[in-house]
């Protein structure tokens, strides 16, 4: 595996760099919501929210492929996703693997991985969290 | 009550000499010639402006129109809320009238977006979902991909509006595409996100648009006032999971508006509605009550929205073929809805139009929209 410790997530905190990454988001310490990003306070009860593994395994809600041109630096054409987090109650907006991109579907089971994509708003070079369809 | 006493607007397209304020001069002349008004009896502006700041680094050019018309010593407020820029300004004009603090106001919607390398709106450069790839066209392709797993609907369903959009605006002088489309022919050309082809996309537009709106002292002298029944603007409730096939904030702002313009669906004449994909007017048609959920593919396909139809909807073009010049679309809407309440369309006038509705929306926020709008205008 390639060492990407030197690249600048394109969002900070949001995934974790272990093998296999993990997605992080926020529990709310009071009414226990879940929500991604994590957000400064609950939005549902305005108490603290304190970070949460979201982990990796998800199941695709909908799913489009961008065929124009890409922002970002990112691949084209790229697939993109509403998936639906298995291990917390979370729908969540999220980039689909370049490599499989138009081969997605609704209902696919799928999982996180994270690798350097496209660039950030300085242009630099970036790791983004993505999935992939389970094999 | 406040009413429509005039209206100005310019054609949609390329302006590639003209400034945002040029463009929005023209508007409010022909809008205060339409009213039979001086510029001494506007006694506010709101200007909708959403993308000079970025594209041009130009802020509060309201005060440079006010200035270039020589409107003097006037409350005049920029206002900037996404695609409903325009809708908003006509929102707290009306507020202002209701509350008494002036009793003709002035809305201006004018945009500038034909630039090079415009690319892809999305909702915030610095939000998450929009460093991930979100685009605005992929927001409103993951609900036409969704609608068709729910509800089975088609391709061809979806290529009914834009077709329906071109026959409408081939009689709208002031549109940006009036060439013809079948079926075939926007099915054929090339695929922009999944499952919208080009003609399926809203297109971006140079233009602008004004309205002179008055309370009832001024209004009852005038013989071609459009009363504003109601008018809403609502923000969304971002819960999670967010269900794709309908925008909460649709529906909450359509029975907000249908309740205080005490009317139902069943009254509704004509609607103006944020087509700027083709999923998103058959979204509209089913929370506007025009049909059942999950019914709106086949409601286009019948032709139920098409002039002569059960409820015309977007006569003037909409978005996806008069052109979305973002903050002038709101006011173009309204322009439209009026012309057709005073009879005044010509070859697209709609029979029996006693009641219309102008509906928009602007910008994503976690599978739902920003803002929404709705007004209700009655002859
Ligand atoms: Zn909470």
């Amino acid at each position: 595996m390639n060492d990407f410790s030197q690249i600048p997530p394109v969002y900070a905190g949001i995934f974790t760099a272990d093998k296999p990454p993990s997605l992080i988001g926020g529990q709310c310490t009071s009414c226990g919501a879940h929500h991604f990003p994590k957000p400064d306070i609950c939005p549902d009860c305005l108490s603290e929210v304190r970070g949460a593994d979201f982990g990796q395994s998800a199941t695709i809600y909908s799913v489009t492929t961008v065929r124009t041109r890409a922002p970002l630096g990112l691949p084209s054409p790229y697939s993109v996703a509403l998936v639906d987090l298995e291990d917390v109650p979370c729908r969540i907006f999220a980039l689909m693997d370049p490599e499989q991109a138009g081969s997605f579907s609704i209902g696919q089971r799928v999982s996180l991985h994270v690798a350097p994509i496209g660039v950030n708003n300085e242009q630099k070079a970036c790791l983004r969290p993505y999935f992939s369809a389970d094999k | 009550m406040v009413s429509i006493i005039g209206t100005g607007i310019i054609p949609f397209g390329r302006h590639l000499e003209r400034s945002i304020v040029s463009m929005a001069i023209e508007a409010t002349r022909r809008a205060l010639d339409d009213a039979a008004i001086t510029r001494d009896q506007i006694g506010a502006c709101y200007f909708a402006n959403a993308l000079g700041s970025s594209l041009f680094g130009d802020t509060t050019l309201g005060q440079n129109l006010t200035s270039a018309m020589g409107m003097v010593d006037l409350p005049v407020v920029n206002v900037e809320n996404a695609c409903t820029s325009g809708s908003t300004a006509f929102y707290l004009a009306r507020n202002a009238i209701l509350a008494g603090e002036c009793d003709i106001a002035l809305v201006v919607g004018s945009e500038k977006m034909c630039v090079p390398d415009f690319g892809l709106i999305n909702s915030g450069a610095t939000e998450l979902d929009t460093l991930l790839g979100m685009v605005t066209p992929a927001g409103f392709a993951l609900r036409a991909k969704r609608h068709m797993h729910e509800f089975g609907t088609t391709p061809e369903q979806l290529a009914a509006v834009t077709v329906k959009s071109r026959q409408h605006a081939s009689l709208n002088p002031i549109a940006q595409f009036t060439k013809p489309e079948t079926t075939e022919s926007v099915l054929a050309s090339p695929m922009i996100v999944d499952p919208f082809t080009r003609p399926q996309c809203c297109p971006i537009a140079d233009g602008a648009a004004a309205l002179i709106l008055a309370g009832d002292r001024v209004a009852a002298q005038m013989d071609r006032a459009i009363a504003i029944r109601s008018a809403v603007l609502t923000s969304g409730r971002y819960e999670n999971p967010a269900d794709l096939t309908r925008w909460h904030t649709d529906y909450a702002s359509v029975a907000l508006a249908y309740e205080k313009a005490g009317t139902t669906p069943e009254d509704v004449d004509i609607v103006e509605c944020h087509d700027a994909f083709s999923i998103a007017e058959i979204l509209h048609y089913e929370a506007l009550g025009l049909c059942e959920r999950g019914e709106g593919g086949r409601f286009v396909e019948r032709g139920d929205a098409s002039l002569g139809g059960k409820v015309p909807v977007n006569v003037s073009g909409g978005l996806l073929s008069r052109g979305h010049p973002i903050s002038a679309t709101g006011v173009a809407q309204i322009v439209e809805l009026v012309t057709q309440l005073r009879q005044e369309a010509g070859d697209r006038q709609v029979e029996d139009c006693n009641l219309g509705v102008a509906h928009c929306m602007g910008g994503d926020k976690k599978g739902d929209t920003k803002s929404c709008t709705v007004a209700v205008l009655s002859r």
